[in-house]
């Protein structure tokens, strides 16, 4: 076995152990390459989750960089198995603060403009231009995707969550939970619940 | 909604989904990438302040002991070294230091002469 390098002290009876050079650095190195890997395989689809829930592109991305921050602070020594679930968990209390910042700002600015924020919802799929007939397939895929886009605005937060996390992302049940914060019971009842609504959305689009 | 329809579903909409991850542009994937540089430096700093956890103890202090420092020096030198040198200079040059030495010479003599004997 290799001896630990020593400094041999003027005034200490023991020498002083160094430890192994670069071990430290090594292991910092080495978590710092799988988070890397692990954020650069999980950013966009993150930051796409992200516009879904917000609808704002900005915003999308200041909650993924703070979602990054706070996972390497607070994080980075937990087992790499357990970083995705933690991350969108902490995606998803950054993107629910925003959207009661949004919420809270759309209040005052109905109340000074006079307007009343209980004015009577639009239908979402009507405000998405209508691209049938197009023989391009990709074009097909965007229509999809705004259409489901639309109706996500109009399912509960729990509902919508479930569905991005689910369905979006590929979580399983139990990482689903832990994202939500909340029993795998219930990441099914509001997944399903969200598919319900969305095939009775969509469903007459997509025959 | 029977199993098929809901499968069928969650396959076009994961597809979509996916489409539209692939085609995010060159600004967004350069922002996510810059966004992601940032967030690793937290682990070097954190990295750093383990290896060294006295380090922001120590920065404080050495802080500390400079802003004394810097104070002192303030307290302590108000005029100018070049004025300072300047009174040194009359000090030396001006006649009457030397007459002043020699009225203290006639002082000692005079006050060793009229010391009694046997004292001091």
């Amino acid at each position: 076995m290799e001896d630990e390098p020593v400094i041999r002290s003027a005034t200490l009876d023991a020498p002083l152990s160094l430890g192994r050079p670069g071990t430290a650095r090594e292991k910092t190195l080495d978590r710092e390459r799988a988070l890397d890997r692990f954020l650069a395989g999980i950013e966009r689809r993150a930051h796409r989750i992200a516009c879904v829930a917000l609808r704002d592109r900005a915003e999308a991305e200041d909650a993924v960089q703070d979602a990054m921050i706070r996972l390497v602070r607070h994080y980075a020594e937990r087992p790499e198995d357990q970083w995705r679930p933690l991350f969108y968990r902490i995606l998803r209390n950054r993107i629910t603060d925003l959207q009661r910042r949004a919420g809270i700002r759309r209040a005052v600015m109905a109340f000074w403009s006079g307007g009343s924020k209980d004015e009577p919802a639009r239908d979402p799929i009507e405000d998405v231009a209508d691209t049938r007939g197009r023989p391009d397939e990709v074009m097909e895929g965007e229509e999809l995707l705004a259409r489901i886009e639309a109706v996500l605005a109009t399912l509960s937060r729990r509902q919508r969550e479930a569905f991005l996390f689910r369905n979006f992302e590929g979580l399983d049940v139990a990482q689903a939970a832990v994202a939500m914060g909340c029993s795998e019971g219930s990441v099914k009842t509001h997944y399903f619940r969200a598919m319900q609504v969305l095939q009775g959305a969509l469903g007459e689009w997509q025959a | 909604m029977n199993e098929d329809e809901m499968r069928e579903l969650e396959r076009k909409s994961r597809a979509a989904f996916d489409a539209s991850v692939e085609a995010a542009d060159a600004a967004t994937r350069s922002r996510l990438a810059r966004a992601r540089a940032t967030a690793l430096t937290e682990l070097r700093h954190r990295g750093l302040r383990r290896a060294a956890p006295w380090l922001p103890a120590g920065a404080a202090a050495a802080a500390i002991f400079a802003a004394v420092l810097w104070q002192r020096e303030e307290a302590v030198a108000p005029v100018a070294p070049g004025a300072v040198a300047f009174e040194d200079l009359d000090i030396v040059t001006g006649g009457e230091d030397f007459d002043l030495l020699g009225e203290d010479a006639d002082f000692v003599a005079w006050a060793a002469e009229q010391a009694p004997d046997g004292v001091g």
